[in-house]
């Protein structure tokens, strides 16, 4: 059937208006509309310094005049015409995302249109509200309590590194980038590089002054040319993904440059007896097997281990076996995403030693699809912490009381590798919990189901958002009060 | 030993045997191998506690198959959990261990009660893929003997193949501290002279500082013809990695040995038999791998264990009837594709990278060496 249909050609790139370059075409991707192929634009240094000073201009001409209120507004409509199921682009992309990610089309669609909520205004006045005071920082000189004013400047160029894990997260960079006014040149993955753009020409619908001061661009990860160049025009440079890919791009900024990295991040999951009662535990179950299924646990919010406390009505090992059957449901549901050789022997691995570990009566259960390796639980009889190889794998230790685990988790909190943890546990165990894994290094809790939806001005691997990205210029008390004098009419 | 022990090495002897002329159609055999192997892992079955326990998880005790490629094939991993041994590994005459490149504390063992069939297993296929018409030659090792290292499978193979294969005069050129460089390469010059042919044996790596030591010095050899030259094991980090292509042209170039008398042997601790590709075998240069009649390889889908078909890149197992004393069939980390009953060696299954910013198991041990057990 597909052969049959003529080639769809996508634009996997934004410029601001009036630029244009010679494109080639990416390999053919097969959807259920017809083959797709993407037009990807032929770069040099020299094409990028073009579009650097293009996008300078149109940031000091355009961007850079507008208020933050104003900027709220347009992202605002940009986002909410993604809320209309019949929006092109959202159509778009819930035809080519499955296509190119891999990703399950149902829960794309699901996790995209929450993702898109995440965008309305009254989540863009929060998320600003979550880290100014006063907003108007970013417009003007504001009072400061203890006297004299400051005010906020953003990036004048924000070169952004995105990664292709989770369709989508770079909106939320864009954003920033937006509310910042700084001109911004993004850099794609190839493993997903069209949310980017299609955000970008939502923009532009609203205001095309707007998103000509964004150029969102593809090139392979590591092309020194292109990546020097814009390193060292940006005053700026923010890194998404794995180990690799930061300390790539690190290594080339240099340190009077602002450098900021979302490194490669882990999340678990812990349930105490309180969720594993006869009547939820079942919602208990059906709620953490969607967050391992959704992103195929791609994303640092992703759990790839969970506690089960005792004294539940079921325990750890029946949990296991339980949740491996919710997974191979699931996996009709929201089918995983075929898997790159490296993907399925990391899997193999795992499964064999937990197999041989079970073979030898040493305390471990593998719950595993036996016709593909679609989905793997391995249960263990004490707690420990492993990362799993991903992909839908997930690791159940059996634990007395969830607190218990703690210092098992305490070297990979310490070395900044741990994120989310989603709990379900009573509410009076909650501050105490939250207390102790915080302190080390624990940066996001949430409900279980759905740790993959952070919030709108969530502390992003527990840091800042926006704050960490401007500068303040202060003018201190003195000034403001001893200038008085040099007025003519002084007394 | 237990009289059922001699019973199976007395069988496998016996198929070695009628099986030692090695050549295309070794392959018929598909009915004796199957019946032998599926006799043998009943018999580890019995008296191997672990290999047991392992089949019986996997729900493929030996009244559950149908053919021996049901047999399921032991993870390599397994060799360094406990002793994998029918007979009991304290009597074992003695024990190989696997290098343990990525874990020292954690190595692989082999346990041998006997050389009989090792050691059959080892001279039938020695003399058809490397040795071919000739009966011995004046052999020269680059890598450690058994005297040096004496958990190594490797250096028992090279001990044997210079005792069985090895004219007077053969010898190792590596001693406690290393390879003797000046000596070999005098011995190699009197060999060149006296027209006598050679064969140098030694693991894939010593062969590159050997290599550089003659361009630095700026020497060749052209050694006499039917000289020969068998390498071993790939680099797995040793020395800087070069390719094939690279190592075969340095050995014409530097010893004057055409690629079609240059051998790669495929070995494993946890085996008791060698594969090598079948250049000399047929004099045509290949990098496709045959093993002896006894000793048989499968692809499989890493997603499902299962066989793949012909020309697909899986995992590799090995089912080797020498494999007596621990498993007849076990799942290595190679990964390799299969054509025509050979196989071609493709490179390690390496851990994979998560695609963004969730951390992969592989890169919590790059990132901060915590180990993940």
């Amino acid at each position: 059937m597909n052969e049959t249909k003529e080639i769809t050609r996508i634009e996997a790139f934004f410029l601001p208006a009036g630029m244009s370059f010679e494109t080639t075409t990416s390999t053919r991707i097969l959807t259920s509309e017809g083959p797709v192929e993407l037009l990807i634009p032929v770069l040099d240094g020299e094409k990028l310094k073009m579009i650097i000073a293009n996008l300078s201009r149109n940031r000091s001409d355009y961007l850079s005049t507008l208020s933050t209120s104003e900027i709220i507004e347009r992202i605002a409509v940009a986002s909410e015409k993604w809320l209309n199921p019949s929006y092109p682009q959202r159509v778009l992309a819930e035809q080519l995302l499955p296509a190119l990610t891999g990703y399950a089309a149902d829960s794309i669609r699901l996790q995209l249109k929450r993702y898109m909520r995440t965008f309305r205004r009254k989540e863009l006045l929060r998320f600003i509200g979550e880290e100014f005071d006063d907003p108007l920082v970013l417009d003007e000189f504001r009072p400061r309590k203890s006297g004299g004013f400051s005010r906020a400047y953003g990036p004048k160029l924000l070169f952004q590194v995105f990664s292709g894990n989770v369709p989508g997260v770079s909106l939320w960079s864009m954003t920033m980038g937006l509310l910042l006014r700084s001109a911004q040149l993004g850099k794609t993955s190839m493993a997903e590089p069209l949310m980017a753009v299609w955000f970008a020409q939502s923009l532009a619908e609203v205001d095309a002054k707007l998103a000509d001061s964004i150029a969102i661009l593809p090139w392979k990860g590591g092309s020194e040319e292109l990546e020097r160049e814009a390193i060292r025009q940006a005053d700026t440079v923010t890194v998404y993904g794995g180990r690799l890919a930061v300390e790539s791009v690190r290594a080339k900024v240099p340190i009077e440059k602002k450098f900021v990295a979302y490194g490669p991040k882990a999340s678990f999951a812990m349930i105490g007896k309180e969720a594993l009662t006869p009547d939820r535990m079942n919602v208990t179950i059906s709620r953490l097997a969607a967050d391992v299924a959704h992103y195929d646990q791609q994303s640092c919010m992703s759990p790839q281990c969970v506690y089960i406390e005792d004294g539940g009505s079921i325990d750890a090992q029946g949990f296991a076996a339980l949740i491996a059957a919710e997974l191979g449901r699931l996996q009709l549901r929201w089918p995983r995403a075929s898997l790159a050789d490296q993907e399925a022997y990391a899997i193999l691995e795992v499964r064999n030693r937990y197999w041989l570990e079970e073979a030898a009566g040493e305390g471990s259960a593998v719950y595993a699809s036996t016709k593909d390796a679609q989905w793997t639980v391995v249960y263990h009889n004490t707690p420990r912490f492993e990362g799993s190889p991903l992909n839908r794998t997930l690791h159940v230790y059996r634990c007395r009381r969830v607190e218990d685990v703690i210092p098992m988790l305490e070297p990979a909190g310490q070395a900044g590798l741990l994120q989310t943890c989603g709990a379900a546990i009573g509410p009076h165990r909650m501050f105490a919990l939250a207390e102790a894994l915080g302190n080390i290094g624990v940066n996001r809790f949430c409900h279980i189901g759905s740790m993959l939806q952070a919030k709108a001005g969530w502390h992003h691997d527990g840091r800042f958002n926006l704050m960490d990205l401007i500068r303040f210029t202060d003018i201190e008390r003195t000034m403001e009060d001893e200038l008085e004098q040099y007025d003519p009419d002084f007394e | 030993m237990r009289p059922e022990s001699k019973t199976i090495i007395n069988a496998v002897k016996a198929y070695i045997e009628r099986h030692s002329v090695i050549n295309a159609d070794s392959m018929a055999s598909e009915q004796a191998f199957g019946e032998l192997a599926l006799q043998l892992f009943q018999f580890q079955c019995e008296y191997n506690s672990a290999y047991r326990n392992y089949a019986k998880l996997k729900r493929k005790l030996p009244n559950q198959l149908d053919s021996w490629r049901d047999i399921p094939p032991m993870p390599i991993q397994a060799f360094k959990r406990s002793p994998l041994a029918c007979e009991p590994p304290e009597e074992a005459a003695a024990v190989f261990m696997t290098s343990g490149t990525t874990n020292p504390e954690q190595r692989g063992r082999q346990y041998h009660p006997t050389f009989e069939v090792w050691d059959a297993s080892m001279s039938t296929g020695f003399r058809s893929f490397v040795m071919g018409d000739i009966g011995k030659l004046k052999i020269l090792s680059l890598s450690p003997a058994e005297d040096i290292h004496t958990n190594s499978s490797l250096s028992r193979y090279l001990s044997q193949a210079l005792r069985l294969f090895g004219t007077s005069g053969s010898q190792s050129y590596f001693q406690q501290d290393g390879l003797v460089v000046e000596q070999l390469l005098d011995d190699l010059r009197a060999c060149e002279e006296q027209g006598e042919p050679v064969l140098l044996l030694g693991a894939t790596f010593a062969y590159v500082p050997l290599l550089d030591t003659i361009e630095k010095l700026g020497i060749r050899f052209r050694l006499a013809p039917g000289s020969r030259i068998l390498d071993t094991g790939g680099f797995k980090g040793k020395s800087r990695e070069v390719s094939v292509n690279w190592l075969y042209e340095k050995f014409e170039q530097c010893f004057g040995v055409p690629r079609t008398l240059c051998v790669n042997m495929y070995g494993m601790t946890e085996l008791c038999s060698q594969y090598y590709d079948t250049t000399i075998l047929t004099g045509a240069f290949t990098k496709m791998k045959l093993g002896p009649a006894w000793l048989r390889p499968l692809v499989l889908d890493p997603n499902t264990l299962l066989p793949v078909a012909e020309g697909n890149v899986g995992v590799l197992a090995h089912f080797d009837l020498a494999n007596w004393n621990s498993c007849v069939a076990i799942l290595t980390e190679d990964i390799g594709v299969m054509e025509g009953g050979r196989f071609e060696l493709i490179g390690r299954i390496a851990g994979s990278e998560a695609r963004g910013c969730s951390l992969a198991v592989e890169q919590f041990i790059q990132s901060n060496g915590l180990q993940t057990s």
